[in-house]
């Protein structure tokens, strides 16, 4: 691996995603306008709000990142550039660092949106520190990082990217406890809810937010997504082959 | 008689490759010799891209070896090697000097000012130093071509692998194009380019024929028209001729 390469892909990708001035705006506007109408839904009910708040910032981070980074990822594998790369000296690992370390740029600044529109916006009651939510939140878009690289080597065009979000994000939705707890669901859900990271995203925000826990009261749950965004990029990087 | 001793670049020993079940190659062979511009000449579906693409290492052989530079490590030799795919596949959104920068990064050239060097005299190779801040999107197919090309040239590599480079130019770029090749060869590079165009066939130093996988020719571009037996014969008239045999042979 080489550090320079790194950081040439990464700069490269930045600056594609900088200068294609749609995209970008899409980035910084589909968050605002999501948590918007999220606002705008439970007017009435703020107390609801308080307890499902956690729950969706964490979907709608894995939502918009494995979004983000599944079909940019795609577009270099379908145009033939990946390939072009894998032709020259560059590693494995310094592509798929370079990809993650730009996407999770982006990512970074979607998650940070959603989660301070819905604190400050939205202006929940929440009780614990507002930077250990930030860790949960930023691990999460890590994870989903991981997992849209990945997911992008089964899919041949976007359309095949976004069947991935049926079978792989609604799943997570129902599951991971943020309709209902994990705890009311079938034995056999239950354990499958066990290696969904959103499960562990869910869990360790509520406890943050809601029982106003500390890092160290989320400690299974940081080490579950350190684990799920391990796991990922492992896997992502086996599948960039030449 | 003084002996000529050629040394491979690229040694092509015995391979079988199949897309799923059609097969590509079987058991092919070839020995491309280092400092000689050997072209591949063959129709739709004979076999060109995927062969550049196994030498390259995008592909792998189900058997046999490819040996490049003495090595079956195509790795370790990759910053040796400037592979030009068929398709411009270039960053469209960014600029020609990004491009080029790009690619000069990762292939190994991490000093800033000797890229910036190097882009700017492969630049001017290409003829497109004024239009380097220009957007790919922005130029013609022809040029993101001569992009593409300043692309693999940029590290100044001794194997090339060209896959049709000079399809889309001007003929006076082409022209440009082969006495910059000339000038690769005669420095000791090694350039192994796939083309449709006998226009473009006949610059090569040396002429493989390519059908269905397999060499039906092979020799110097003069030799092969000679060998149709008339003088008038273009080099066009001679891949018809070892198609034909290689028809009868096949009748046989």
């Amino acid at each position: 691996m080489t550090f320079a390469r790194t950081i040439a892909i990464t700069k490269r990708i930045v600056k594609q995603i900088l200068l294609d001035h749609r995209s970008l705006a899409m980035i910084f506007a589909a968050p605002l306008v999501v948590m918007s109408l999220v606002g705008a839904s439970f007017n009435k009910n703020p107390q609801l709000l308080n307890f499902v708040a956690p729950a969706l910032i964490c979907t709608f981070v894995l939502f918009f990142t494995f979004i983000l980074t599944g079909i940019s990822f795609l577009r270099e594998r379908a145009l033939g550039t990946l390939d072009r790369l894998l032709t020259t000296p560059v590693s494995r690992a310094d592509i798929m660092f370079g990809y993650s370390i730009s996407f999770f740029f982006f990512a970074f600044i979607q998650s940070n949106i959603i989660l301070f529109f819905t604190i400050f916006i939205l202006d929940i009651s929440y009780q614990g520190e507002i930077w250990h939510m930030f860790i949960v939140v930023i691990l999460m878009a890590i994870v989903a990082v991981n997992l849209g690289v990945f997911i992008s080597t089964f899919a041949k065009n976007e359309f095949q990217v976004i069947q991935f979000i049926p079978l792989l994000l609604a799943p997570q939705i129902f599951l991971s406890g943020v309709i209902q707890p994990v705890q009311n669901l079938p034995n056999l859900l239950q354990n499958i809810s066990k290696v969904l990271p959103l499960t562990y995203g869910v869990e360790g925000l509520r406890l943050i937010m809601i029982d106003g826990s500390n890092l160290s009261g989320v400690s299974s749950q940081i080490f579950a997504l350190v684990i799920f965004a391990s796991i990922f990029v492992i896997l992502a990087t086996l599948t960039i082959k030449r | 008689m003084e002996e000529v001793i050629n040394i491979i670049t690229a040694n092509i020993h015995k391979i079988n490759f199949n897309y799923g079940k059609r097969k590509i190659f079987d058991n092919f062979s070839l020995q491309i010799p280092e400092g000689l511009s050997f072209g591949l000449l063959g129709g739709n579906g004979s076999g060109k891209t995927t062969l550049m693409k196994l030498i390259a290492g995008l592909e792998k052989p189900k058997s046999g070896t490819i040996s490049i530079f003495g090595t079956d490590s195509i790795h370790s030799v990759r910053s040796k090697i400037g592979y030009m795919p068929q398709q411009n596949t270039l960053y469209s959104d960014l600029s020609v000097f990004s491009n080029i920068d790009f690619f000069a990064c990762m292939y190994g050239l991490h000093n800033k000012p000797d890229r910036k060097k190097a882009i700017d005299e492969v630049l001017n190779t290409v003829g497109l130093y004024e239009r380097k801040n220009d957007a790919i999107s922005t130029l013609s197919g022809g040029m993101q071509r001569r992009v593409s090309l300043a692309c693999v040239l940029v590290h100044k590599p001794d194997l090339l692998l060209l896959d049709e480079p000079t399809v889309g130019l001007d003929p006076d770029v082409r022209v440009i194009f082969w006495e910059y090749f000339k000038e690769l060869t005669d420095q000791g590079k090694t350039l192994f380019i796939t083309s449709h165009t006998m226009d473009d066939a006949v610059h090569c130093d040396r002429l493989i024929f390519l059908k269905n996988g397999n060499i039906i020719a092979e020799n110097s571009p003069q030799e092969l028209i000679k060998a149709t037996g008339n003088s008038t014969a273009t080099l066009e008239d001679s891949f018809l001729y070892f198609n034909s045999l290689d028809n009868n042979n096949d009748l046989c």
